[in-house]
Order: C-alpha cells, then sequence, then structure tokens
C-alpha cells in the first residue's frame, strides 16, 4: 500500500549514525498533584527507533509533548539537537514531524487542503507544497481521497492522511504517538515497514509511543518501559524479553511428577527464580541460559533422570506484566 | 538544502507573516464551509442592516402624524433633540431613527461576528483536535494568538462595513423624496463604523479568546460568551441612545474607553496564550 521509498527524489538520508540527538535529564511534569513525566533519563541516538512503551497514563504523549517544546517542564532538562524545545521550539520543530494521538483533521477541509496547510506552516512554497502534498498522497494511496472533506473519512483513512502530513517535510526526527491503532493488519504491516525503512535506510530517529508490546518489539531498536511517568527499564527488546525479570520460562521433562527432592535441588540452584511441579515433573523460570545448564547438572548429578528439557521464548507481554506487577525498586538499577 | 536552513527573512516586527497568513486563510476557509457559523453571522446584520431600515423607513414614510416623534424628541438629549427638531417636520421620523438611533443598535454586527468566530478560533480548535497539531508546528505563540485574533477581527470588521453600506443604500432609498439629500452616512456613524465598530469587534475577541481558554467545545464558550455579551449590548443599547448620540465627541469618548478594556483583555489573553497552558488544559 505505502509505495516506494520515502522521500524520492526530495533528500538523501541523514547521516548522523550514533549520534545522540535527543537527551532528557531528569525530565519532570507534573499537572496538578499528579506526575506525567517523572525523573525521565533518556538518550536516543539518530538513526534508532526507539519505542515509548507503557499502559494508558503512563507519559508517553506527556514526553513527546516536553521533548517537541509544546510542554514546558517542570523539573529537567531537554536537549533535542542540542537545543533546549522550550526556548528554541520553532528550530526543534521545524526539525521534528509528529502523529498526534487524534489525527486532528479539520473534518471541514478536504485531505489536500491539510497536507497543504501544513506545507505552507512550515515554509514550503506553492509549488514545493503541492509537490510533496502529491506525493505523500500517492505514497500513502490518498490520492482518490484527495479533493474530498475528511469529515467522512475512516480511523484508518485519517491516520493515514495524519501520517502522510507528518512526513510531509522530511523531518529529522519523527514522533509517532500510537501510529498504528486503528489500523487493519495490513496498514498496520504497511506502517511498520515505513518506519523501518525510514530508519535503517534514511537515517531518521523514530520516537515511537505504543502501548503494543508486539509492535514495540518488532519495530524498535530499543525500548523505554514507562509507567507512572518513571522510566522502568530500557533495552533492546531481546534483552528485555530474554534476560530481565521474570526469567525465561522453561520445562523439565522426569517422566512424572517432580518429588519434593528433586524440587528442593532445583530451588537451590542459583538463578532460579520459580519452580513448580508438573505431571511430566516440573516448570521453572531461569535467570538465563547458564542457570538452565546448572539446573540439569544439579539434577543429573544426584541421579534425576532427565528425558528433555525446553526452554521457551518469553513473550513481550511476559515481560509487559512481569514489569507492571513488581515493585519499583526492583526496576530502578536496570532503569538506569 | 534542509529546510532548517531556508532563510526566513519575510518576519516584519518578529511576526511571521506568511505563517500568520496561512492560518487565517485556513481558518476563513473552514469558516465559510461551517453553516452554524456563518448563517448567525450572516442572518443578524442582515435582519439589523437591511429589513429593520427597510421597516422602519416604510412606517415612517406612513406615519402622517408627526406628533408621536414630536414627543419623543422632548425625551431625548438637547444636543440631539435641536437639530433635529430643526428640520421639516416629515424628515423627522426618518432622520431620527436611521440616521441616529440604528448606530449604537449596529454595533452588534461586529460583536457578534467577532464573538462567534474567536469561539471557533479557539475553543473550536481545541475541539477539534487540530489546536494539538498546530502547537506541534513551527510557529511562536504570539504568532498563533496574532492569527486567531485576526481570524475573528477581519471579517468583523468586514462584515460590519459591508453591512453598513448595505444599510446606507437602504436608509437613503427608503427616505428618497422625502428627506434632502443623504441621510447616512452622517458625522455619527463615520465615527461608529470607522473607530467605534473595531473596538467593539476587538472587545467580542478579547472576552471570547478569555471564555474559551474556560470551555472545551465551542458551544459552551458561545454559551458562556453569550452570557458575557448580553447584557454588554442590552447596557451599550441603552446607554448609547441617551449618550453616544449627544456629540460627537462623547462619541470619540465612548469609543477610546471601548478600545482600553478591549485592548486590555487581549493584551491579557495574548500573555496568557502560551503552548503550555493550551496543552495542559487540554
Ligand atoms: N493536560 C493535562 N491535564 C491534566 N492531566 C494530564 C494532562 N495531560 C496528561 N495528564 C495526565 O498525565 C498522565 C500521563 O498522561 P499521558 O497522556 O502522557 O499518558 P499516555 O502514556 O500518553 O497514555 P495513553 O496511552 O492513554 O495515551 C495521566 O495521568 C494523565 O491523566
Ligand atoms: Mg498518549
Amino acid at each position: 500500500m505505502i509505495a516506494g521509498t520515502p522521500f524520492d527524489g526530495v533528500s538523501p538520508a541523514v547521516d548522523r549514525e550514533g549520534e545522540v540527538v535527543i537527551t532528557t535529564r531528569d525530565l519532570s511534569r507534573s499537572f496538578d498533584d499528579r506526575v506525567a513525566v517523572d525523573a525521565l533519563d533518556l538518550d536516543v541516538h539518530a538513526g534508532e527507533v526507539l519505542a515509548l512503551l507503557g499502559p494508558n497514563g503512563a507519559g508517553k504523549t506527556t514526553t513527546v509533548r516536553l521533548l517537541n517544546g509544546v510542554l514546558a517542564p517542570d523539573r529537567g532538562e531537554t536537549r533535542v539537537f542540542g537545543m533546549d524545545p522550550n526556548t528554541d521550539g520553532i528550530e526543534v520543530r521545524r526539525r521534528t514531524g509528529v502523529l498526534t494521538e487524534t489525527a486532528g483533521l479539520d473534518g471541514r477541509l478536504t485531505a489536500r487542503e491539510n497536507l497543504e496547510f501544513t506545507a505552507r506552516m512550515r515554509g514550503l512554497s506553492k509549488a514545493e507544497s503541492r509537490r510533496r502534498v502529491d506525493l505523500q498522497l500517492d505514497r500513502f494511496e490518498m490520492h482518490d481521497m484527495a479533493e474530498y472533506r475528511t469529515a467522512g473519512f475512516s480511523t484508518g483513512q485519517r491516520k493515514r492522511l495524519a501520517m502522510a502530513r507528518a512526513l510531509l517535510h522530511d523531518p529529522e526526527i519523527l514522533f509517532l504517538d500510537e501510529p498504528t491503532s486503528g489500523l487493519d493488519p495490513a496498514a498496520t504491516r504497511d506502517v511498520t515497514d515505513l518506519i523501518g525503512s525510514l530508519a535503517r535506510e534514511h537515517g531518521r530517529t523514530v520516537l515511537l509511543a505504543t502501548h503494543f508490546l508486539g509492535e514495540a518489539g518488532r519495530i524498535a531498536d530499543r525500548m523505554a518501559v514507562l509507567d507512572h511517568g518513571r522510566l522502568r527499564a530500557i533495552g533492546r527488546p531481546d534483552d528485555l524479553a530474554a534476560e530481565l525479570w521474570n526469567g525465561v520460562p522453561a520445562d523439565i521433562d522426569l517422566g512424572g511428577p517432580a518429588t519434593s527432592e528433586a524440587i528442593a535441588i532445583v530451588a537451590s540452584v542459583e538463578g532460579v527464580m520459580r519452580q513448580e511441579a508438573r505431571a511430566t515433573g516440573l516448570t521453572i523460570s531461569v535467570r538465563d541460559r547458564t542457570t538452565m545448564a546448572r539446573v540439569l547438572t544439579a539434577l543429573t548429578s544426584t541421579g534425576h533422570a532427565v528425558y528433555g528439557a525446553s526452554m521457551r521464548r518469553a513473550s513481550m507481554e511476559d515481560v509487559y506484566f512481569a514489569l507492571e506487577d513488581s515493585p519499583m525498586e526492583s526496576f530502578e538499577q536496570v532503569a538506569r | 538544502m534542509t529546510l532548517a536552513q531556508t532563510p526566513r527573512n519575510h518576519q516584519v516586527f518578529g511576526i511571521d507573516w506568511p505563517v500568520v497568513r496561512a492560518v487565517v486563510a485556513r481558518d476563513l476557509r473552514a469558516i465559510r464551509r461551517s453553516k452554524a457559523v456563518i448563517i448567525p453571522m450572516l442572518l443578524v446584520p442582515f435582519l439589523l442592516l437591511v429589513v429593520l431600515p427597510l421597516l422602519v423607513g416604510i412606517a415612517a414614510r406612513r406615519a402622517s402624524s408627526p406628533t408621536s416623534t414630536i414627543s419623543f424628541l422632548d425625551s431625548l438629549p438637547a444636543a440631539l433633540a435641536g437639530p433635529i427638531a430643526s428640520l421639516p417636520p416629515d424628515e423627522q421620523l426618518l432622520t431620527l431613527v436611521l440616521g441616529y438611533l440604528l448606530a449604537p443598535l449596529f454595533l452588534i454586527v461586529p460583536l457578534m461576528v467577532s464573538a462567534v468566530l474567536a469561539a471557533d478560533a479557539f475553543a473550536g480548535e481545541k475541539e477539534r483536535h487540530t489546536m494539538e497539531t498546530l502547537l506541534h508546528l513551527p510557529i511562536a505563540d504570539r504568532d498563533l494568538f496574532i492569527a486567531k485574533f485576526l481570524t475573528g477581527f477581519l471579517p468583523a470588521v468586514a462584515i460590519s462595513w459591508i453591512g453598513f453600506t448595505a444599510f446606507a443604500v437602504v436608509a437613503n432609498a427608503v427616505s428618497w423624496g422625502i428627506v434632502d439629500g443623504l441621510i447616512v452616512p452622517n458625522g455619527l456613524w463615520l465615527v461608529v463604523i470607522f473607530w467605534v465598530a473595531p473596538a467593539v469587534a476587538t472587545l467580542g475577541l478579547g472576552i471570547m479568546v478569555r471564555v474559551s481558554a474556560r470551555s472545551r467545545t465551542t458551544q459552551e464558550a458561545n454559551q458562556l460568551g453569550g452570557a458575557v455579551i448580553l447584557p454588554l449590548i442590552f447596557l451599550a443599547v441603552g446607554q448609547a441612545t441617551g449618550l453616544l448620540l449627544v456629540d460627537l465627541a462623547v462619541a470619540f469618548a465612548a469609543g477610546a474607553a471601548v478600545w482600553m478594556v478591549a485592548l486590555f483583555l487581549v493584551w491579557r489573553g495574548a500573555s496568557k496564550f502560551t503552548r503550555d497552558r493550551i496543552a495542559g488544559n487540554a
């Protein structure tokens, strides 16, 4: 559905590979007495896709607003391209593109008019505005809808148009607030592919706010897990899933229910986080792969026959709920 | 060349006019397509400035006995009653009503148009969730405010002036053959349309900017704004028949007073119109 490379003939890839383009230190913002973002420390590198992952009310949208100079922090600071969005907001916003949570289209205007307005606001000439709007309408297969007022558009059509609008001026940083909510699976995949290509082929930096764990895990280079405004964990999705917190679930086949002796032996192995008897043996959670090796050695060296052992891959959901259920303190060291 | 380096040398007084113009143009285009906004905005001036003078004129032409006019003249301030009383009796009623009494009523037009448009520009933008999009664009808080102000101000003044032109045609046509020369424009009307009307439009905006910041929807803003503006209209009309008409110096002074209040309200509104406040109230 979304054809071609994002910026056909518009501009070359930005090469800032690895450079830190967004930093925040102790960034905090409350509304009345409710803390929306709490002492956030974050570094985002050029060309990276960073997912801000968290449940409703975690502070994702507030973070985006703070980074783009729409809200001022109560405490702490942030730099985008080395500039303070609070004082150099206009300059920052020239170089960022935002997909807001609600598409924010004026229903009384046509798709084209909505986009052309944004293009003009971004300082593009009339001719250049038209050219870029056409390009984006084509890319998002919205050309046959171009002259319709957006009031009648479906959620997915609005989202696509809003996405087209965010990309109009070829921004170096994209803030995408729940880009796939309301999209069907095909459109979701298109957007996911697009985000990947923006970052990997065109060097754009993408900050993606989402509460879909699977999505974050698939697209993001790193995920930052937010809850109640606090950064609970940050890292590569695989690392978060496989190594942290809940452990990796594994099944051990002992040919029958585990004896209490076997359970005690397993429990005493360092790195075992949970063990439970099953009809065919036991199910355990281990901190990492090496723990698994120690468990098997401990069992066989004490005369237990092990018929089979398999580690399951922790799903993103496991990580998510583990984070949600656990007390804050246990994550603080992980969250830098 | 990336957009970031595009030279921006069209700033005058530090205001990015192309950006301001883009917002105003978009708002006006959207408003033209919005029946709920456009109908009251055109209907009220039409009734007030075309239908009413027409009816008054026809009634006045038919009024055979000028006695009612004479008794009414007694209750008017001497400064006004004098010049009118010196007119031939059959010219008195038309000149009084069309030349003077309608002038304060006319001010409802700029007040109402600017209030309705300001509600749409400020509260409506919030309601449609388009404000957030605007806040994420490279426009300064102050420029955004200026654009929103102009969206209300320019049509309010334009409609007032066009409406006045229509009124002048109707008023002079309807008194044709009875009154010597043109009834409007006279000195009072000139002060009203060029001095007081823009002040009143600004006042409507100042009030609605304030009200819109506290409302979530256009309807809420209109209701709240109506609660403030309607008593003001009655007050103005009631006072104006006694005061504004007396002489031009008083009309000027009244206009100046409105300007002062209006500019104060707008200035207050502008200083509170910051991204952080708007987004923080959303
Ligand atoms: N303008 C505001 N006024 C009052 N409270 C606010 C405002 N904006 C955010 N909050 C509060 O701050 C917290 C974080 O909100 P935020 O919108 O950033 O969350 P989010 O992670 O984007 O949630 P969602 O997934 O629902 O979009 C919430 O408790 C919310 O109620
Ligand atoms: Mg949100």
